[in-house]
């Protein structure tokens, strides 16, 4: 049993794959908690498909990939800004033609050169070809969104829990509305190297949610985020070594699957408050 | 009066230039006196508040307030879902006083302990906050703001639908704020109420009147104030304002 | 009269299915628009990805488990949002995600390359069978019928949902069969256009022609010569590119988009 659960950890690929997840997970849970607080769920997943340009452009031209993804993700944050603010359309709908534009966009240009970029790769992650310098870059990422959400704790949960008195307990919330999006993109460029832009959503969403339904205490919530965020990594790991699967897609089901057990656990909270 | 610890001279302003939503707000408030600010829905109670706290985009006019006021919004714009209990939401009262990278006091938890037992909720303190009824949230929110211990308080329509006990408690805990000399402003639907207090400012996008309730609540003001929302009960002498919130 | 792409029979066949689905877009991608159901469609074309992944291995035409994992998709989102225990657009990331990444672990199993995956996510201009096309137009059709006989519900559903209850429309029955139309014509664009981008024909013709038409007529009217021309020329783009058609389609949709949304606000500042 300890062998099945250590075998896989003995060489070296394996333990860069066990680094990066441990790294990034470390910020995606919490961020992911606050990410559902603040219901940015759309606003997640909208910037990491959108950063797809940005990150085949950087393949293709041999730049570094966290070039590629700041790039990506400011053209995406941009684009949906804009296009949500058309009211014409209202609602997803202007958001939804943003995100399908630059797609589509990004596959038009992994696709059609000679030599295409590796569009699998981008998309589904290469956490089996992390780097040691991919591992530094990652934990300068995930370090500094971890530690700046801990600095900025007090200050995000009155930004949100009380919008209209939060400036008179010493937050303005327009602020930190915003720097949440800021956090949320430098999360995502750290974690979109191992699991790729379509399934990086997973390991910010799925921890956070699955905390929330069990922990009654937002300090609670965060740290069981990062753990249960940690246990997705870990999990996802040791099935793609034992049954030669994808291992940026284990991992990302693993943390779904722990978000389906989080359902079954009794309810002691209030339900979601699903007004808008 | 110089010295006085909440002076407002000629406030005016809205939610953009030029579009002023309040125009010719001067008052003048003393230490250990409770104010009512009367008014229709949308007359300007609330965006007098947001003016005083600096928080309004677009004003012009003279605010000096002694320290930062404290503000008791109404429950219902709170999250109920969020993962706290009601010590948690008290203790935010500290928040402003604590560097980011340090942990609450112990003083500031004992203190917090106190507020809430203050309001009679003691024993719900680690009860989920979204759990509680509408008159024990508005009774936690009013416990934060004790913990902040400002000498300006405003409170906005804190006990709009709100049961029994929650009410007289909150009535209880304004008295105790009175006799330590700090400054109470509240807006209320309840003329009755305000006729208890010491001072009044009837708002209805203009300031109609300021001054003491036995001057200002004539049913002449009142008319001004209130317009069709108005009830006058039978005498002639005495009348109530249509409450429209529901908790 | 057509470009020599054309010639051959396979991108002929390219050409039939494209222009049935800019017939659904036409009907359909209107009410998509005005309902506010774009990530709706995009959801379901992206939850059938799994489906695809396994239809030929099983040996069932892909439109089948696709729609099945589609409608697992809905009820599902459905059953979260209604049990309380996490919001709806969450939900339905986690789903999708979810779908996502078992479609990619079984395709490590059934692909060999990664060429497999590619054409489930962006679609291909080889491969549509007589199968396909007719499927196609069978959408169609059922798109065009619900149309006719719904579309007064649709739109009051729209406006204001309680007057339309009132007003003794079986209104939810006539939403869940738009839904059910939605998806039946993701279903069918999924091997012209891959599962990532249904909403490149589905939706961004209709938003576009949005920006400047006021009527639902001249809305579905617009939008299917507009999603027929966008699809025809993103079909030549293909080609010569050698690439699926999903993207490409979306870059000339997108591209367009831009265009009619900043000439419209301008005109709109001078007036």
């Amino acid at each position: 049993m300890l062998d099945w659960l250590l075998d896989p950890f003995s060489g070296a690929l394996m333990q860069r794959a066990l680094a990066e997840v441990l790294i990034v997970a470390v910020a995606c849970g919490p961020l992911g908690v606050w990410v559902l607080l603040y219901r940015q769920s759309y606003a997640a997943e909208s910037i990491s498909h959108a950063m797809l340009p940005g990150l085949v452009i950087a393949a293709l031209a041999g730049a570094p990939l966290l070039l590629g993804a700041v790039g990506g993700v400011i053209a995406a944050a941009v684009a949906i800004a804009l296009a949500g603010r058309d009211e014409r359309l209202g609602g997803d709908v202007g958001v939804a033609v943003a995100i399908t534009a630059l797609f589509g966009l990004g596959a038009v240009l992994a696709l059609s050169p000679d030599v295409p970029a590796r569009l699998g790769e981008l998309l589904f992650g290469d956490l089996l070809g992390v780097t040691g310098g991919d591992l530094v870059e990652a934990a300068v990422l995930a370090g500094g969104v971890a530690v700046a959400l801990a600095l900025a704790h007090r200050r995000l949960a009155l930004s949100v829990f009380d919008r209209a008195a939060a400036p008179s307990l010493g937050a303005r919330p327009a602020r930190w509305e915003l720097a949440l999006l800021a956090l949320l993109a430098v999360c995502t460029v750290a974690a979109v190297r191992g699991l790729g832009n379509l399934l990086v959503v997973a390991l910010i969403l799925a921890p956070g949610a699955a905390a929330l339904n069990v922990a009654p205490r937002l300090p609670a919530a965060l740290a069981l985020s990062a753990a249960l965020a940690t246990l997705a990594g870990v999990l996802g790991l040791l099935a793609s070594y034992h049954w030669e699967v994808a291992a940026g897609a284990s991992v990302a089901l693993a943390a779904v699957a722990l978000f389906a057990l989080s359902l079954f656990v009794p309810s002691r909270t209030a339900p979601f408050d699903t007004q808008a | 009066m110089s010295g006085s610890p909440v002076v407002v001279e000629g406030l005016a302003g809205g939610y953009a230039a030029g579009a002023d939503v309040l125009r010719g707000v001067s008052f003048t408030l003393e230490a250990g006196t409770i104010t009512a600010v009367l008014g229709p829905n949308g007359g300007g109670k609330t965006t007098l508040f947001r003016a005083m706290l600096a928080e309004l985009p677009a004003q012009r006019g003279v605010v000096r307030l002694v320290g930062r006021p404290a503000y008791v919004p109404q429950t219902d714009r709170t999250r109920l879902d969020f993962p706290v209990n009601a010590l948690d939401v008290v203790l935010m009262g500290a928040y402003s006083r604590t560097p980011s990278w340090r942990r609450l006091a112990r003083a500031d938890r004992d203190a917090a302990r106190a507020c809430l037992d203050r309001v009679g909720l003691a024993d719900a303190a680690r009860r989920r906050f979204g759990a509680l009824s509408g008159g024990q949230r508005q009774r936690v929110l009013i416990a934060r703001a004790l913990l902040q211990d400002s000498p300006v308080v405003l409170l906005d329509e804190p006990l709009s639908g709100v049961d029994a006990v929650s009410a007289a408690r909150i009535d209880a805990v304004f008295d105790e704020l009175r006799a330590e000399r700090r400054v109470l402003l509240v807006a209320t639907h309840d003329v009755e109420q305000a006729r208890r207090w010491d001072r009044v400012v009837c708002l209805n996008g203009e300031q109609v009147a300021f001054g003491a309730p036995a001057e200002v609540l004539t049913t002449a003001v009142l008319r001004s104030t209130y317009g069709a929302e108005l009830v006058v009960l039978a005498g002639g002498e005495r009348a109530v304002a249509v409450d429209h919130h529901s908790h | 009269m057509l470009p020599e792409a054309f010639d051959a029979p396979f991108m002929q066949r390219a050409l039939l299915e494209s222009l049935m689905l800019a017939g659904l877009a036409g009907v359909l991608g209107s009410w998509i628009v005005l309902r506010r159901l774009a990530f709706f469609t995009h959801g379901v074309g992206t939850a059938a990805f799994p489906g695809l992944v396994v239809a030929g291995p099983a040996g069932v035409a892909p439109q089948l488990t696709g729609l099945a994992a589609a409608l697992l998709y809905a009820g599902g989102v459905e059953w979260l949002g209604r049990a309380r225990r996490v919001a709806v657009d969450a939900a339905t990331g986690l789903v999708l995600v979810g779908a996502l990444a078992l479609g990619v672990i079984l395709a490590s199993d059934v692909f060999e390359s990664g060429a497999g995956v590619d054409r489930l996510l962006f679609g291909s201009l080889i491969g549509l069978s007589d199968r396909d096309l007719w499927l196609t137009g069978l959408a169609l059709a059922a798109a065009v019928v619900l149309h006719i006989a719904l579309r007064r519900s649709w739109l009051a559903q729209g406006f204001d949902p309680g007057t339309a209850r009132a007003l003794g429309i079986r209104a939810e029955l006539a939403d869940r069969l738009l839904l059910l139309a939605i998806t039946s014509a993701a279903v069918v664009a999924l091997d012209a256009v891959g599962a990532l981008l249904v909403t490149a024909v589905l939706v961004i013709p209709a938003a576009t022609v949005r920006l400047v038409a006021p009527s639902v007529a001249t809305l579905q009217a617009g939008t299917a010569v507009l999603a027929a021309v966008e699809g025809v020329a993103g079909l030549w783009l293909a080609y010569e590119l050698n690439i699926g058609p999903g993207p490409a389609i979306a870059v000339l949709g997108g591209a367009l988009f831009a265009l009619v949304a900043v000439v419209t606000a301008v005109a709109r500042r001078w007036t």
